[in-house]
């Protein structure tokens, strides 16, 4: 994938371009958008075999709705890196940042395309931990870190859940018929194109409503869902281009699109209900919250949230119009929501504050965002004839259409509460989209101090985002006339489609929006929400202090759950008990834990300690080991530290000596260094130590002795175990076999060692890998020295 | 980690003779591996038993001032000095090792696939036998030095 590339290669780049390196990024995220846009029209799957022994590839799978998803992340990308030119300039850590949203955008096209269960699962994850890193960008401030440790907590703990439903997904599928691979989400013989078989087997087995909701949990935190939303306000302290990329356009719609791509499969009753139900909710409560906010991108972030709720509320809904209103909004809500967050950027940018109250009267210094702002403002708002109109639209109709049908059919009358929620959520979300299009008019507070224009690299991003949706709300106007703005509806169609459940769903048609022609119930429902809108706007004060009056207790609060939990965990008495600080602890916990597990499997499987032989012990080697006996118990005897290591190493010599015997010289040669330096390092440590404790308690001391005790005695069972039982030793036979020269070879060959020494063959070569796994180990443990040591310079530990 | 007094004249003159000595075979056994008692590993940890030798003779800064020609750095800091370069040999020599197995990857074979040449006609060696496995255990040997001098230089430096 060209975006880890393109990661991998940022920080070089940083080093020859330097604050350039934004316009190699947007080169990159462009590159991708590219491709992205050669697939259009394509559809079909692509197979990388991955982990074949479990069935795992990394398999990508091609329609509308992973396309729109890719457009989004590739398309946002280029003019998000293109800002970043300009909003970055002379901040800290770019090189880091670049990588690190490059990385982010792989991950996110990864999500988008993956149509593998366990491929999506670790993409799902990468975006969690790119997002970490780009919140919490700026790693000394302490909000940064509060923020990004909320952020991957929450969306990485729903990752799990989802995970876990997704496995009862796959063991499900494997009794499928149909399903050919039980990992493959979509395409040929996958879950999803055998949804009605699936979702009998899962009903089959009790375990619908469990994935349902599994999956639910997982988009839930990751699009924030109430109460799950908690993280995203939070997470705009990171740099607004990556709030822009991450947590309006990409990232939360992962989620979403969650919710888009498990629709065809688990569409039900219950889906209705729970997605209707949390959608809305969502909608209304953050609406309400962002009514609230004091600080722009604060309101915006809550803003996300209820647009987001509407989307899954959208995809709720099955009877009627439930598609189109995901679909259709995703990309609406990705154009102006960016577009506003560009938008605060430059308003923090060149106002030098976010604070919504000492702002306002922006158009005259920055004329060209200002009218950005009205667009994308006005879409937010659900204005006609802006895009967000159309959308909102579609919702009404939904969750109008699906109340009426479901109470003609004996449902009970709460059903219209839907449409009545979906309302009101709507009056906020007019009553904050105006509050922040009033920033730009009116009165220009007198502590507001000069207004610089932005740089053209912030501008035209936004500019261009602000005039897609104007395009796309125009779009709405013209075909109304009948003008249709045909690309955009195919495409919009195709994404609708692939969230569209088997076998039709209602009136099953052709995706075109315009503007009314006709009165109607949910016309009505936007004339009501627009009128209310307007009437309550100059209350808007009252109406926010209220808000917050309600906000201020406690126990309503996801947050106050959220913190309480946290410190929970991080004051209980647990953490001074087991975290004594003492290396004793740790090594008495760890020894005695490994010498019990070791012991209680022994004595599970039952195995009887076989009879100890003495044939084949020479004299030389009695003398050896007589050596190392006393050299042990000389050890425990020893009256310092000095004489004690001094004896100690005596032990290890005799083993050297014993190896040699032994006739494994390899093992002789490394013992015999690995001892010599091990007493210089511990005599260059015991140089600062004091020479003696004194003498230890008898209970410490008999403790002591318990410990050591097991674990010998663990160490003896072992070794009397393992060399007890001997195997028909193949796989020994197999390396001697293999590892030396073959008696008849050409030049060149692979087939075999080729080494007469058997144990480095085997280190290099047959278990090469197991060497790498080392390596990698030893540089860590260099790794962690050098960050405990050099961070205790600093003072960072506390 | 220096000795709190001079050492004397006898430990310097040994250790000046014997470090090359060391540095020597450990090379000598790097290489011989593949056919006689040896190693990456053996050899590293050998080498770094040799830069011990200095650092406990000599003291911290003489690999610094003496051989590279420069002021040793500050101490505790790790973004600049012999640290870093020690740094750099063990993330070369993982890039090394991991390399080896992707160039495998590239020419058609599994991950970490290893292959032998023998060259014929030499001068003096007549025919020779390069494993490609030794570019692994290149990559070892540069992991375990660059690791344990880094380990070594900074609890010395304590």
């Amino acid at each position: 994938m060209l975006p880890f590339l393109g990661a991998a290669l940022a920080p070089l780049a940083y080093r020859v371009l330097g604050e350039q390196t934004a316009y190699f990024a947007a080169l990159v995220a462009a590159a991708c958008l590219a491709l992205v846009a050669s697939l259009f029209g394509t559809h079909g799957t692509v197979v990388v075999p991955w982990i074949p022994s479990y069935g795992v590839s990394l398999a990508f799978y091609v329609d509308g709705l992973a396309l729109l998803i890719g457009t989004l992340a590739s398309g946002v990308g280029v003019l998000v890196f293109t800002y970043s030119g300009g909003y970055m300039h002379g901040e800290p850590g770019q090189a880091k940042y670049y990588a690190t949203l490059l990385a982010f955008m792989g991950s996110m096209l990864g999500v988008a395309f993956a149509a593998d269960l366990i491929a999506l699962f670790v993409f799902w994850e990468l975006t969690s931990v790119s997002s970490f890193l780009l919140i919490g960008h700026y790693q000394d401030a302490d909000a940064s870190q509060y923020a990004a440790r909320k952020s991957m907590l929450i969306t990485v703990a729903g990752g799990l859940f989802m995970l876990v439903g997704f496995l009862l997904l796959h063991v499900v599928a494997t009794s499928v018929p149909g399903v050919e691979s039980a990992f493959r989400l979509a395409g040929e013989g996958s879950i999803i194109a055998n949804a009605e078989p699936m979702v009998n087997a899962l009903r089959a087995q009790g375990l619908f409503v469990p994935v349902l909701l599994l999956v639910g949990i997982g988009a839930a935190t990751k699009s924030a869902q109430v109460p799950f939303h908690i993280w995203l306000p939070n997470a705009m302290e990171a740099p607004t281009p990556v709030s822009a990329f991450l947590h309006s356009a990409t990232m939360v719609k992962a989620g979403v699109y969650l919710v888009g791509r498990f629709r065809p499969l688990l569409l039900t009753d219950e889906w209705t209900l729970v997605f209707g139900v949390l959608g809305l909710a969502t909608m209304t409560v953050t609406a309400i919250l962002a009514v609230a906010a004091s600080d722009i991108k604060e309101l915006l972030a809550y803003s996300t949230a209820s647009h987001l709720g509407l989307i899954v509320a959208g995809y709720g809904m099955g009877k009627y119009l439930g598609a189109e209103t995901g679909a259709f909004h995703i990309l609406n809500h990705a154009l102006f929501k960016a577009a506003l967050f560009l938008v605060a950027g430059i308003v923090a940018h060149e106002a030098g504050t976010r604070a919504i109250d000492e702002l306002g009267g922006l158009a005259e210094d920055l004329p060209i965002t200002a009218g950005i702002t009205v667009v994308a403002a006005l879409g937010m708002a659900g204005l006609p004839p802006f895009n967000g109109f159309y959308s909102k639209e579609f919702l009404f109709h939904a969750v109008y259409e699906t109340a009426a049908y479901a109470v003609a059919h004996g449902g009970s009358p709460l059903w219209w509460l839907l449409p009545a929620v979906a309302v009101f959520g709507s009056v906020f979300t007019f009553l904050y989209s105006i509050r922040f299009l009033m920033l730009f008019f009116g009165e220009k507070p007198d502590a507001l101090g000069e207004v610089h224009a932005p740089p053209l690299a912030m501008t035209i991003p936004a500019a261009v985002l602000g005039v897609l949706a104007l395009v796309v709300g125009l779009g709405g106007v013209t075909a109304t006339f009948g003008v249709h703005l045909e690309p955009l509806e195919q495409f919009v169609g195709s994404v609708m489609e692939s969230s569209l459940a088997h076998g039709g769903e209602g009136e099953h048609h052709a995706f075109e929006y315009y503007l009314p022609t006709k009165v109607t119930p949910w016309l009505i429902m936007s004339a009501v929400t627009i009128g209310v809108g307007a009437v309550a706007y100059p209350f808007y004060d009252r109406i926010r202090d209220a808000i917050r009056a309600v906000r201020g207790v406690d126990p309503l609060r996801p947050n106050w759950y959220y913190d309480g939990v946290t410190e929970g965990l991080d004051r209980s008495s647990a953490i001074d008990v087991i975290q004594t600080g003492n290396l004793r602890t740790y090594a008495t916990a760890l020894s005695l834990a490994l010498a019990g597990l070791a012991l209680g499997a022994y004595a599970a499987a039952g195995v009887t300690i076989p009879a100890i032989t003495y044939a084949g012990l020479e004299p030389a080697l009695v003398v050896v080991l007589f050596v190392a006996v006393v050299g042990a118990v000389a050890v425990a005897a020893a009256p310092s530290h000095i004489s004690g290591v001094l004896t100690l190493s005596i032990l290890g010599f005799m083993v050297a000596i014993f190896y040699i015997l032994g006739s494994a010289p390899d093992l002789a040669l490394t013992q015999l260094v690995i001892e010599t330096l091990v007493l210089v390092i511990f005599l260059l440590v015991l140089d600062k130590l004091p020479a003696f404790y004194g003498t230890p308690d008898r209970l410490r001391a008999a403790r002591d002795a318990l410990v050591a005790g097991a674990v010998g005695l663990t160490v003896a069972v072992t070794v009397l175990l393992s060399t007890a039982q001997t195997p028909d030793d193949v796989i020994a036979q197999y390396f001697v076999a293999n590892g030396g020269v073959p008696a008849e070879h050409g030049p060149i060959f692979y087939d075999a060692g080729g080494g007469g020494n058997i144990v480095n063959v085997i280190l290099v070569d047959f278990r090469a890998f197991d060497t790498l796994g080392e390596i990698s180990v030893v540089a860590m443990a260099a790794l962690s020295v050098i960050t405990l040591i050099a961070m205790r310079e600093r003072g960072e530990i506390q | 980690m220096t000795l709190d007094r001079e050492p004397t004249v006898i430990a310097r003159t040994v250790v000046r003779l014997v470090v090359p000595l060391i540095l020597v075979t450990a090379i000598a056994l790097l290489f011989q591996g593949h056919n006689l008692p040896g190693g990456g590993f053996i050899a590293g940890v050998l080498t770094v038993t040799a830069f011990a030798l200095i650092y406990i003779i000599f003291g911290l800064d003489y690999l610094e001032t003496e051989l590279l020609d420069r002021n040793p750095g500050v101490r505790y800091e790790t973004e600049s000095g012999i640290v870093r370069e020690y740094g750099l040999v063990f993330a070369l020599g993982l890039a090394v090792a991991a390399g080896s197995g992707i160039a495998a990857m590239a020419l058609g074979f599994p991950f970490l696939t290893q292959g032998v040449v023998f060259l014929k006609g030499l001068p003096i060696y007549h025919e020779l036998e390069v494993a490609s496995a030794l570019a692994f255990d290149l990559g070892v040997y540069a992991v375990v030095v660059g690791a344990l001098l880094t380990i070594l230089a900074e609890v010395g430096a304590e």
